[in-house]
């Protein structure tokens, strides 16, 4: 582009900018319209499916796990928003949401026996005495998937492995990994002494007996009661540490 | 005093006013759309519409068995042409309840139009010109005859026009419109306490219903067999068309990324015409995302999805209450379980509550959300504050007991009000800010005063017997 020197110049150059500025904004509007288009026509193929598959997909469970991987595939998040498309249409926005406040409620009952990790077996099964009255099935996915959600408000709900079974943690504690493994060691029987733990994952004594404790005590920070249970009397005079969460106790009385 | 949009002051603008309007043919005049300065003029304007009352935090107060509908942004209410004194409304937010049209102006004034005033709802014109101008719907209402306020019980009739600017989408409105003025469902409140004994009557003969027969076991393994049958095959189809419909949302998602991109970049122009198109644009967009599934993300400029803002006003009027009783502070997860129960229907996912949240920093509402080390996050009052709380904490751990034993969790909680796992936090802030110790025992986990303040660094082995030092030594040998 010449630059002229002077007023004329100055005006060509401005008169320049606001043509580009123009057909900045045409385009601009030419995306946003393509994208209406688009968003109706989606809209009305996401209609088409909810009148054909609705039941489906609140009957059963196995559709619905389907249907959650799909989507994560994709990128797109039914469950982000209750106002959006997916939620308006297929209607399960208010079945995960109104899960996740049950799975709340439970693990807030459950918490004085277990420190705020449970089983999600357990807590699968709590949830299917407390849903006697719902017609719709429940399952594990379900749960993972109102869990992943309950995640973003901060308090700490997320579901780890501990070994094969999976424990849902409801306190903003930080497990590191070698509480993960006492946990792991722990599944045989329901309780460890110090002695296994230092046989089976070579520790120092020091370290089993630090690690012990600190599952033991109210100190992590979050949680009033601690995660293990001590049981200082048994016969061997050994001190045995029980954990609720991973033995199959599951007498709790329902809230 | 002058107009909040110009800045021309009131004198001004009412030379404005006249030199526009009484120069300007009447014909014409309806063309024009007038500067909205002139709603400021209070000789001109009259209140023709009754007043809708607002709570703190600028949401409508509902009353007794009213619901909302629908919600409609960038509205403008005219009146009839006959009444030249009416000054139209402008720029607001529309909400349809089951009874009244609301209008709420960003000003904070609003008004509200009573269904039962309605008489009539005009069908929408088409013609060349409907296409080119913002979608328009008209109603008629009924006013007094003097000046030409609402009046349910008036005599005359008035023509409002409702004019939608924003961009959305004035049919459904419409739509529901007819379905709330058929309704009528302020009138069922006057009938209610008349006819309950007949409504008695009604319920009980409606309750006998006839069941098809599907008796004894060949009736249930039927019912299985059907069950199974029509699963098998729905399912073939459930699949198919799941695929079909994911391929679509994918395209979306790439088109939605690409929108993203513009709304995280910022405003580009530097002209200030088209500064309120490109907001009403991103808007706009962020609205677009949150009904696909993508995270809309709250920018600088622009505060989410309308949903979300509405949804934050909504909360912050309903945790008042929830956030006495809990002293004060209350957990996210805590009003995320009692505000969906609340709810009943139409729940909220965590990520709306959280994104309501955090609109609270922009608007003016009277509570906060705070976030913890811990990563644990709470709802507090802004007029909340962790002084007095420490001064309390520090009135409570230098009591005789408390200097002898220390307090834990629990004691803090009963003393100060709160749930314990609100006190654990309070203690440890106190205790990151050099006011407590904790002492980790068998017996648990209490905590002190500080004492390592008052420890001079030249001899600390002076035992001192004044200051909290002094308080400390005779506690505890008062209790041997």
């Amino acid at each position: 582009m010449n630059r002229r020197p002077g007023i004329g110049g100055l005006q060509a150059a401005a008169a320049a900018r606001d043509q580009y500025r123009l057909l900045g904004a045409s385009v601009a509007k030419r995306r946003t319209d393509l994208m209406k288009e688009q968003l109706v026509t989606f809209r009305s193929q996401l209609e088409d499916f909810a009148r054909k598959h609705r039941n489906d997909i609140r009957k059963n469970p196995t559709f619905r796990a389907q249907f959650h991987e799909m989507c994560a595939k994709v990128g797109v998040d039914p469950l982000a928003s209750n106002k959006g498309f997916w939620a308006e249409l297929l209607g399960i926005g208010d079945f995960y949401y109104e899960l996740g406040v049950q799975i709340v409620e439970i693990c807030l009952a459950a918490r004085p026996h277990n420190g705020g990790l449970i089983n999600l077996q357990e807590l699968c099964n709590l949830l299917g005495q407390k849903r006697k009255t719902a017609r719709e099935a429940v399952s594990e996915d379900d749960c993972l998937q109102a869990i992943s959600k309950l995640k973003v408000l901060g308090s700490g709900f997320e579901v780890i492995s501990v070994g094969k079974k999976k424990l849902v943690r409801s306190v903003p504690t930080e497990l590191n990994k070698d509480h993960n493994e006492i946990l792991e060691v722990a599944q045989g029987q329901g309780y460890v002494t110090v002695e296994e733990v230092q046989r089976r994952l070579s520790w120092s004594a020091g370290r089993a007996t630090d690690a012990l404790e600190t599952l033991l005590e109210a100190s992590s920070c979050q949680s009033i009661e601690g995660l293990a249970m001590i049981d200082e009397g048994h016969r061997d005079g050994k001190c045995h540490y029980w954990f609720p969460c991973i033995s199959s106790i599951s007498s709790y009385v329902g809230s | 005093m002058g107009c909040t949009w110009c800045e021309i002051s009131q004198l001004e603008s009412l030379e404005l006013y006249f030199s526009i309007h009484y120069n300007i043919d009447r014909q014409l005049r309806s063309n024009f759309t007038f500067h909205h300065c002139f709603d400021q003029i209070p000789q001109m304007s009259t209140r023709w519409l009754p007043a809708a009352q607002l709570t703190a935090s600028g949401r409508p107060v509902f009353i007794l068995g009213e619901v909302e509908s629908s919600l409609l942004s960038g509205v403008d209410i005219e009146p009839d042409d006959q009444y030249p004194n009416l000054s139209p409304l402008k720029s607001g937010i529309l909400i349809l309840t089951t009874h009244r049209l609301i209008w709420i102006s960003d000003s904070s004034s609003a008004f509200a139009i009573p269904l039962s005033a309605v008489t009539h709802i005009f069908s929408p014109k088409k013609s060349i010109k409907a296409m080119f101008a913002s979608p328009r719907i008209r109603i008629q209402v009924l006013v007094s005859p003097q000046n030409g306020c609402l009046d349910e019980k008036g005599s005359k009739s008035m023509v409002i026009t409702i004019v939608v600017r924003g961009k959305t989408d004035p049919e459904a409105f419409l739509g529901k419109l007819w379905e709330a003025w058929r309704g009528r469902a302020w009138e069922t409140l006057k009938e209610e306490s008349s006819s309950s004994t007949s409504t008695d009557e009604g319920s009980s003969r409606s309750g006998i219903r006839t069941r098809s027969a599907v008796v004894g076991v060949a009736g249930i393994l039927r019912k299985e067999q059907e069950m199974w049958e029509s699963t098998d095959k729905s399912l073939q189809d459930a699949f198919q068309d799941l695929n079909a419909l994911m391929d679509k949302a994918k395209e979306m998602v790439m088109l939605a990324e690409k929108m993203r991109q513009k709304l995280l970049s910022g405003p580009s122009t530097q002209g200030t015409g088209t500064n309120d198109e490109e907001i009403g644009s991103k808007q706009e967009m962020q609205d677009w995302m949150l009904s696909v599934g993508i995270a809309s993300p709250v920018t600088k400029e622009s505060a989410g999805a309308l949903y979300h803002q509405q949804l934050s006003r909504q909360l912050a009027d309903f945790v008042k209450i929830p956030l006495e009783k809990a002293g004060g502070m209350i957990s996210l997860i805590d009003i995320y379980c009692v505000f969906n129960r609340a709810r009943g229907t139409e729940l909220i996912s965590p990520e709306d509550l959280l994104q309501a949240c955090s609109i609270w920093e922009k608007i003016d509402v009277p509570v906060m959300l705070r976030k913890f080390d811990s990563g644990v996050m709470v709802i507090q009052n802004k007029s909340y504050s962790d002084e007095e709380v420490l001064a309390r904490i520090n009135a409570l751990v230098l009591k005789p007991d408390s200097l002898r034993s220390g307090i834990s969790a629990s004691d803090a909680a009963m003393a100060l009000g709160i749930a314990p796992a609100m006190a654990k936090e309070h203690l440890l802030t106190a205790e990151s800010k050099g006011l407590l110790c904790r002492d980790i025992s068998p017996d648990g986990f209490r905590f002190y005063v500080n004492l390592f303040g008052e420890i001079l660094t030249e001899d600390i082995y002076l035992v001192k017997d004044y200051g909290t030092y002094g308080t400390w030594i005779s506690a505890v040998l008062a209790s041997r």
